[in-house]
């Protein structure tokens, strides 16, 4: 009897701090800045605990019955946690908040636990016995978590299962007690359904945690999966680092938010420069809301009509806080109107005419996203535009590749495009390039840009446009639907750095 | 031991027999296709005097690509006052089209090549479509760029892989890389080949192909004859020879003349702008595209459900007899000239003293539109628009989904299956399909398909099976060069033309299109 009580104590011990160790890592995660995140996780936690073990002096009767019930909450709580965080995270208005509430929760639950535990065993040992064991074991199973959470639970078994699996010993613990206390228990019937729905729950959970976060996943990446979500049309990922808060479109970078600022501005304020409008705007893609939000700089801007095929993408950018803060809440600006829809369908039956237009388009990477770099598509866009119209194209790195580079320009030029290619590094990504194009004669009509740009300025344009000698125009064929040559160049080009 | 094997087996057997009757359930089919009913009333029912005559100057009977090319010419022409008479609910022929709510797909044809420059009738017709948008400074046609084949065009299932084009690559000697380079070098020649008569040894339409013995001699072989003649024993470049004759004659280079054979290859001198000669022209829906594009001449002048069963020319007059499905109505058409723009069996049976010469062979032909959740992945090059199987018993599928330019794929895709019927000889083969249940054919398409696809059978929903009992003309040894083929030119009435792609012997839409043109031009020079 004595052991059994004991290894309560060890396991109970281990699934404390394996929760908190959950919290603080989970924190730092979805928060980024891991030592704040962790210290607080932490103190909070602590003083969680203080306040359980202030609020176990009122538990005066059935102490093992109790006891039981709150090994059930625990594992069932603690179990959940990680999960309920990841799934909260993109639709919880304040995810701090909810964090906290639930390492609150967490705490206090855990820190009845020992005086509990203590009070019950208070009578068949001696008191400098009963605190010599107890903490010994205690100490133990802290340390035998601090050891396996990041050596074993992490790397092997994520976060997800690593609480669940926790949640799973907690009650464990419960049902063991019930089982060899029989006669002591009240309401054991009761508290042994409520113990067998509670590790149905978290072994489901265990199994199916895939499902809420591929593990697999998360080794793809550098730095922690913060969130993923599989849409209709593409796999979004979000990982956060110390650093950076980084996007990842089917695996394909989208931005970091340390360097986001050089792409968006390299890719809207040339464009503003060049055009004699600039009231009506259209983007194309630019979901994350980073474009428009250099739009807005401009009081001139009436309206930023952005078209991005997929809803999640828009949702995530207006209603998460974190990412809303990036792009400035652009997303709900009145001055910004988002239709999700196809960008060659809506083309087809926009009739709408442009002053500005921002193409920022995934890589052209595989035959679908080919499409829109197509002679096909530009001529489309050439009715959204008025002969003074200036348009950007993202068009990947010219120094990875050129031929891709300059297959945009040599498109655009076949639909009687007027181009200037530009380009500008932007560290995550390297060197990086644009085509700015217009049906009519490309001059600058403006001097001055908004106030508060981080790195582009007037006098910077004209060595974007200078291009180096491994960068150089090269001879390559325009992009057709029936050629499909850019999706081949990229595919070219690229496929060296992957190997 | 033997004993205990064999029940083993039959006990497997049965089990994979159980098993596999609940693998289709889940998929629900139809057949459609020509209506035999409909056409064989025409062969075997006696009609009455008719119940009510009616008056116009011409008649067109049947409403395929030739009949609805007649229509376009006499329109065109400013002869407004003619009728097409079509046998099915709609027209089109080989060219119709059907849909879902996913897609528009063909029911037969699914392609036009790029077409030949001096073939201006059939640029014209392409320009007035819409497909066709100007002219180069060279004179070379510009194509409006949604209506090519879009990038990656072609792949071929061989061990184990898909490979890029259809010319088998993956893992060949070196000898037939030798063959297949100089059969190809060999096309090439031939392409540009004039005869002593200074036509091109092969051209379309047919007609205009060289006279020359040189050339008219390949049709005295098959195509399976004159490969061994001219030492081509490669296994991989006859399964190509073999899948380009069932592809675009529904029978292989056993049965099809080496002319024909040699035709699919030669015949084909299309330059464009914006396009390659080998390059295509498609639809989701297919060559339904174009005769959605015809039918607008005829629209007011199409009857449809029509069992034309007698035709009688007189002197001043043709009297058209037939039958009308929709009012149950024997009607009479008197009109000065008429068009035979139906297949020979038919248009022989229908014309007084006419004898169905079975020199004219048509190849069998099944069209399986397959709604499905995805085309699931598998290794080797990606999903193509046209995607064929090495030494498979189907031609393969197209892939619609290709000629989509939006990024957002339907909750289903279609893709379109085609299986020329020639493992049996063509009566043989018409009977076996007419016969089989759409259980049956759901069963050998999705066995078919699980071999490169493994798990499609599940992803399957449904399938429209159009069975086409007389799908093509079938060019077999000594066809095109033959009599039977120059006799059945010429109607023997002044005020009968004839216009059908079976009169080349060939079944493409360029054929149809000239022969539907020449009948109409022949029509209004006879009527003034």
């Amino acid at each position: 009897m004595e052991i059994l009580l004991l290894l309560s104590v060890f396991v109970i011990a281990t699934c404390g701090l394996i929760y908190e160790l959950v919290a603080g890592t989970l924190a730092s995660y979805l928060l980024g800045d891991s030592v704040t995140q962790f210290s607080t996780i932490i103190g909070a936690y602590l003083f969680s605990m203080g306040i359980g073990a202030y609020f176990s002096r009122f538990f005066k009767k059935d102490l093992l019955s109790w006891f039981i019930q709150l090994e059930i909450l625990v594992g069932l709580i603690g179990g959940i946690s990680s999960a309920a965080l990841f799934l909260l995270f993109e639709h919880a208005a304040s995810f701090r908040l909810v964090l906290y509430l639930l390492v609150g929760l967490t705490g206090t639950l855990v820190g009845l636990e020992l005086p509990l535990l203590m009070n019950i065993l208070k009578d068949r040992y001696e008191f400098k016995d009963l605190v010599s064991r107890v903490f010994t074991f205690d100490y133990i199973g802290a340390l035998a978590a601090s050891i396996v959470f990041p050596l074993l639970l992490v790397p092997y078994l994520g976060l997800i299962r690593t609480s669940c699996f926790f949640g799973i010993l907690n009650v464990a613990v419960a049902i063991v007690v019930l089982v060899k206390f029989k006669r002591e228990i009240k309401w054991a019937r009761y508290l042994k359904s409520k113990a067998v729905a509670c590790i149905i729950v978290l072994v489901g959970l265990f199994i199916w945690a895939d499902k809420i976060m591929t593990f697999a996943e998360s080794q793809a990446f550098r730095d922690p999966v913060i969130y993923s979500h599989s849409s209709s049309y593409q796999r979004i990922v979000l990982t956060h680092s110390r650093l950076d808060l980084r996007l990842y479109l089917n695996g394909n970078l989208q931005f970091s938010s340390a360097d986001e600022y050089r792409y968006h501005e390299a890719l809207i304020h040339p464009a503003m420069l060049y055009s004699p409008k600039r009231s009506q705007v259209l983007i194309l893609g630019g979901g994350d809301g980073m474009a428009a939000r250099e739009l807005l700089k401009y009081p001139e801007v009436e309206q930023v009509t952005l078209v991005d095929l997929d809803p999640a993408m828009t949702k995530l950018f207006r209603q998460n806080s974190m990412l809303a803060s990036l792009n400035d809440s652009s997303l709900l600006s009145p001055r910004v109107h988002v239709i999700n829809a196809d960008a060659f369908q809506w083309l087809k039956e926009n009739e709408k005419h442009f002053d500005v237009v921002i193409v920022d388009f995934p890589d052209p990477g595989n035959y679908a996203v080919g499409k829109l770099y197509t002679t096909a598509f530009y001529r489309k866009l050439r009715h959204a535009l008025t002969d003074s119209s200036v348009v950007v194209i993202q068009s990947t790195s010219p120094y990875v590749a050129p031929k891709a580079f300059w297959c945009v320009n040599a498109t655009l030029q076949e639909c009687n495009y007027q181009t200037i290619p530009y380009h500008t590094y932007v560290p995550s990504f390297g060197e990086w390039g644009y085509v700015m194009a217009s049906p009519g004669p490309l001059a600058k009509h403006h001097d001055s840009l908004p106030a508060g740009l981080r790195y582009f300025a007037t006098g910077t344009f004209s060595q974007m446009c200078d291009f180096t000698a491994d960068m150089q125009q090269r001879k390559v064929l325009a992009n057709h639907l029936n050629n499909q040559i850019l999706v081949q160049y990229f595919e070219d080009e690229w496929g060296k750095y992957q190997e | 031991m033997a004993i205990i094997a064999g029940g083993t087996i039959t006990v497997s057997q049965y089990v994979a027999c159980m098993e596999k009757k609940d693998k289709y359930a889940h998929i629900s089919s139809r057949i459609s296709g020509a209506s035999a009913k409909a056409g064989h009333m025409m062969r075997d029912q006696q009609f009455g005097t008719p119940d009510i005559t009616e008056y116009t100057d011409a008649v067109i009977v049947g409403g395929g690509a030739a009949g609805l090319t007649a229509a376009r010419h006499l329109h065109h022409s400013g002869f407004t006052n003619f009728r097409l008479l079509e046998l099915e609910p709609h027209t089109g022929g080989n060219a119709s089209s059907g849909s879902n709510q996913y897609s528009a797909y063909p029911l037969g044809a699914h392609y036009l090549p790029i077409p030949n420059t001096d073939n201006q009738p059939l640029l014209d017709l392409l320009a007035e479509a819409g497909i066709l948008t100007g002219y180069d400074p060279n004179g070379l046609p510009i194509y409006n760029e949604t209506d090519l084949c879009y990038d990656p065009e072609e792949r071929l299932y061989i061990r184990n892989r898909w490979q890029e084009g259809l010319v088998p690559q993956l893992g060949i000697s070196h000898q037939t890389q030798d063959e297949i380079r100089r059969f190809l070098e060999l096309m090439e020649q031939l392409r540009k080949a004039k005869g002593s008569d200074n036509r091109y040894a092969f051209d379309i339409p047919v007609a205009n192909s060289s006279n020359d013995a040189l050339y008219r001699e390949l049709d005295q072989l098959t195509m399976e004859e004159w490969l061994t003649q001219q030492h081509y024993h490669s296994e991989e470049l006859r399964w190509y020879l073999d899948y380009c004759c069932r592809d675009d004659y529904g029978a292989g280079i056993s049965t099809i003349s080496a002319w024909a054979g040699i035709h699919y290859f030669a015949s084909r001198k299309g330059k464009a702008a914006n396009a390659d000669s080998s390059q295509l022209l498609t639809w989701p829906q297919g060559n339904g595209r174009l005769v959605q594009h015809l039918q607008q001449f005829s629209r007011d002048k199409t009857q449809t459900g029509c069992v034309v069963y007698k035709i009688t020319p007189e002197t001043k007059q043709v009297l058209v007899d037939y039958y009308d499905i929709n009012t149950h109505q024997i009607k009479r058409l008197v009109a000065k000239a008429c068009i035979m723009a139906t297949p020979q069996f038919i248009t022989q049976r229908l014309i007084p003293g006419g004898q169905y010469d079975h020199a004219f062979v048509y190849s069998p032909w099944l069209v399986a539109n397959i709604t499905l959740d995805q085309i699931p992945e598998s290794s080797g090059y990606q999903l193509c628009w046209d995607n064929v199987i090495y030494q498979g018993k189907s031609l393969g599928y197209v892939n619609a989904q290709q000629q989509r330019l939006t990024q957002q794929l339907p909750a289903k895709q279609v893709i379109t299956y085609y299986l020329p019927l020639d493992h049996l000889d063509p009566v043989a083969s018409r009977k076996y399909a007419i016969a089989l249940s759409p259980q049956h054919w759901v069963k050998l398409i999705a066995d078919d398909l699980e071999a490169v696809h493994p798990g499609i059978t599940e992803l399957m929903h449904d399938i429209d099976i159009t069975v086409w009992g007389h799908g093509m003309i079938r060019p077999h040894k000594g066809f095109i060069t033959g009599d039977v083929r120059a006799a059945a030119q010429k109607s023997p009435f002044a005020n009968v033309f004839y216009a059908h792609s079976d009169l080349s012997g060939i079944s493409i839409f360029e054929e149809a299109f000239y022969h539907g043109n020449k009948a109409a031009g022949a029509l209004t020079d006879y009527c003034g």
